[in-house]
């Protein structure tokens, strides 16, 4: 499913990163590779970027950028 | 003995430095760029060491100037020891470039930072296990609490004698092992004579890394771009993936499975303090007012707080030095030296000390904001207003300082991460118009628009804005401020309580570069300046070289409607500050103001008074930043009848209009040029110099000619 489909709150796995080369490369030195999992924390007040919970740290990323990854939500239990 | 320290952002790397070395510390710039560069110089046990603080990384791409610096100087200088610091409560993410440090093979000791926050969180960790895994040593410190210093220092210190490369214990998984060692085996065959490691060759040539290729190629006079080629479609194939993800993906599998033998989380990590100002400061209601809060009080402080300071130095030097230099002067020398002395040699240091106050104030709150952690918040918050301009929302706070003063704006820049956008952001600063520009705005709209007073002046400010955005749109395109094509993947950090003595080291820091760097120019310029109004000798303004430059670049102005001299001649003091202009119309269109000078002199009574009203300073200054919410800043001056008579003589409302225009987007000062060579230098001072009197030339005529055929319409 596409980044923008989740919602505040979710958890999600990185199944996919798409986009260009530099931009793959980028997002997963930071530590969105394939299989992490992370967290939607909260949406900026104008409604843009996102910031998100990875490896233990506040990331924050742009919608636009967010589109080229694709996740696969978690449920609870 | 060279020690670098290198980093993620925001792990302590400053502050273990300046614990270390104090008041050593010296900051500049990476040769050609504007990163900025903190080194110091020590003498310990005799021997002499210096520490560089390598720009904050995750990572050693090529993508950003500051992973190019960082990268570059741990390959090519002589580093004897790399100190890597690390988060200690964030060791998932700062491994990464623990590793790819350790790809280099250089000499490197790790200190586990944070210490003391670590343990408060309830985190464990086997030392002795981890030293182990990595093959490095490692020392917990806390730079807040100043542990573990010393012992990093020995530790970096006997490192150099026992090692020149460390064996690292640590591999990849094996398919990636044994396709690494292929290329070595490649390269060997190859006979590649490189000063670099062969197995780091053999990574970057299987992250087909394009910036390090070129490099071999011009060292090595070798093409390997297609050495690894087999290599990297084996890797392809298996992991389905293309190579330079699959490395990152095991780089971090590799971290994960250390941190599962050494690493106790604890239990349940509490709500933290950050998690509770966050969910005030990004807040989607209450994040932009605490935006504009932080915003005002910045302001306020900055300028209020060090204005006390700003007038008893002018006071100091133009009132009391001058005076009595002056006099101690006026028997030895002819009045024409006496004049450049005072008023060109001493009136330029004034201008230099007195924006002191100034720097030291603006420094201190913009350390305050980014070691804090709320810098990257504002960045947050306001990403999407500045996002059109592909800048992201730190850029706001440049800009909303212009208002202040210009100056301190263009050295707030640097709170930006790349190069291109500081650029920009300090193209765009010198039409925010500044406080010095409101005297001229008072001295015309108390002429011409005394009932619209206000709305006049905002209709500058909102010209200002509106024009800085056209700016830098149509700037973003050109090939000289392009954007660097990277995302914004911006790290919210911790919030952190910074300590005074580290905001203090480095506001003072950078200030004395501001003292040795922009003095100069400064100092300089001023005497151009005074050349061209004092000369030739025994002239009076009128017939001075101003005056005289001045009636032959008149007619140019006829378009924009103030085609008198004596308005003319007042733009080029203005140079010194926007304020000066009142005082040269007064001189041009010769009205004398009543002067104020006590003209007796009683030295030890001069000098007490000094000193009283420096400790005045200290205790206005404590008023006006906690005690009084008036903005001081925007206060209009009072200006007497007969400059307004004579100012209405030689201009129309529509004139006025059009020359406060231009003065807006004029050369704001100086200072805010020798600002922008020392930050970016001369090319854009002089892009700004030209861009600055096109625009504000078009714009004055644009205003002038419409409101003319408007006003011929009615
Ligand atoms: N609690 C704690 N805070 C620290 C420690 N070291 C640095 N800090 C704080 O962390 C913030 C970032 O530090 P700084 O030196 O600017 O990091 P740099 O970006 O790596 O240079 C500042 O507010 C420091 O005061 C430490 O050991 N313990
Ligand atoms: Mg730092």
């Amino acid at each position: 499913m596409l980044f923008s489909q989740l919602k505040t709150g979710d958890k999600a796995k990185v199944i996919k990163l798409t986009g260009g080369k530099e931009f793959r490369k980028r997002v997963s030195e930071m530590g969105l590779v394939k299989g992490a999992v992370f967290r939607i924390k909260t949406i900026a007040p104008l409604g843009d970027p996102i910031e998100i919970e990875i490896k233990g740290y506040k990331l924050s990323i742009r919608k636009s950028e967010a589109t080229n990854i694709l996740v696969e939500k978690i449920n609870y239990k | 003995m060279n020690i670098a320290f290198a980093g993620n952002p925001n792990v302590g790397k400053t502050a273990i430095i300046n614990n270390i070395a104090g008041s050593n510390l010296k900051v500049g710039n990476w040769p050609g760029v504007t990163v900025e560069k903190k080194e110091a110089t020590l003498i310990l046990n005799g021997k002499q060491i210096t520490l560089t603080d390598l720009p904050g990384v995750y990572s050693l791409s090529s993508y950003t100037i500051e992973e190019r610096i960082t990268r570059d100087f741990i390959l090519d200088s002589e580093v004897d020891c790399i100190i890597n610091v690390l988060d200690s409560t964030n060791l998932e993410r700062n491994l990464y470039l623990t590793l790819l440090l350790m790809e280099l093979e250089k000499p490197m000791i790790i200190a586990l930072n944070m210490y003391d926050e670590f343990k408060k969180l309830g985190y464990k960790i086997d030392l002795e296990g981890f030293k182990n895994i990595l093959g490095i040593n490692i020392v917990p410190t806390s730079a807040i609490k100043k542990e573990g210093l010393d012992e990093l220092i020995k530790q970096a210190l006997n490192l150099k004698g026992r090692h020149s490369k460390l064996k690292y214990r640590l591999r990849y998984e094996g398919f990636i092992e044994d396709e690494i060692k292929n290329v070595v085996e490649k390269l060997k065959k190859e006979n590649l004579q490189s000063k670099y490691p062969l197995r780091w060759i053999a990574i970057k040539l299987i992250e087909k890394d394009e910036y390090i290729i070129e490099k071999l190629r011009f060292e090595t006079k070798k093409d390997l771009s297609t050495l690894a080629k087999d290599n990297i479609m084996r890797i392809e194939e298996r992991f389905d993936e293309d190579s330079e993800s699959v490395l990152t993906e095991i780089r971090y599998g590799i971290i994960n499975g250390i941190l599962k033998k050494v690493l106790k989380k604890p239990q349940k990590i509490a709500s933290t303090i950050t998690e509770k100002l966050d969910s005030i400061f990004i807040n989607r209601v209450l994040g932009i007012p605490v935006f504009m809060f932080f915003m005002y009080f910045v302001f306020k402080f900055t300028f209020d707080g060090s204005a006390p300071f700003i007038d008893w130095i002018d006071g100091f030097i133009n009132g009391y030095l001058a005076k009595y230099l002056s006099i101690a002067l006026s028997n030895i020398v002819p009045g024409w030296l006496n004049s450049l002395l005072i008023d060109g040699v001493l009136g330029g240091v004034g201008v230099v000390l007195s924006f002191v106050p100034l720097m030291v104030f603006l420094y201190f709150f913009l350390a305050l904001l980014e070691e804090s952690g709320y810098m990257a918040r504002a960045a947050f918050v306001m990403d999407k207003v500045m996002n059109s301009l592909g800048l992201n929302g730190k850029a706001f706070i440049p800009m909303i300082l212009g208002f202040g003063c210009n100056v301190p704006a263009i050295y707030a820049t640097r709170a930006l991460e790349n190069e291109s956008d500081r650029k920009l952001v300090a193209v765009m600063v010198p039409f925010m118009s500044c406080g010095a520009r409101l005297p001229i705005y008072a001295l015309f709209t108390a002429t011409f628009f005394l009932h619209h007073q206000a709305l006049i002046v905002l209709s500058l400010y909102v010209i200002g804005i509106v024009i800085a955005f056209i700016v830098g749109l149509v700037l973003r395109k050109t090939s000289m401020f392009k954007a660097e094509k990277t995302p914004l993947l911006l790290e919210l950090p911790p919030y952190r309580i910074p300590s005074l003595r580290i905001l203090w080291i480095s506001s003072w820091t950078r200030t004395k570069s501001f003292i040795s760097k922009a003095g100069t120019v400064i100092a300089l310029t001023m005497i151009l300046i005074w050349g061209a109004i004092h000369l030739p000798i025994n002239s009076t303004y009128e017939t001075s070289f101003l005056a005289r430059s001045a009636k032959v670049v008149t007619p140019l102005f006829k378009p924009a409607g103030f085609n008198n001299w004596q308005i003319v001649a007042a733009i080029i003091p203005g140079l010194i500050a926007k304020e000066t202009v009142v005082g040269a119309l007064a001189q041009t269109l010769n009205i004398e103001e009543e002067s104020n000078q006590n003209n007796s002199s009683n030295f030890i009574q001069d000098t007490t008074k000094q000193l009283s009203e420096l400790i005045d300073a200290f205790f206005n200054s404590f008023k006006a930043m906690f005690f009084n919410i008036s903005q001081e800043t925007f206060k209009l001056e009072s200006i007497s009848n007969k400059f307004k008579k004579r100012i209405s003589q030689v201009m129309t409302p529509l004139s006025a209009y059009s020359f406060m225009v231009f003065m807006l987007l004029f050369i704001p000062c100086i200072v805010t040029l020798a600002a922008i060579k020392q930050e970016f230098g001369w090319k854009l001072m002089f892009f700004e110099i030209w861009l600055l009197i096109f625009i504000s030339y078009i714009a004055s005529v644009i205003v002038y000619q419409m409101g003319s055929l408007l006003y011929n319409f009615i």
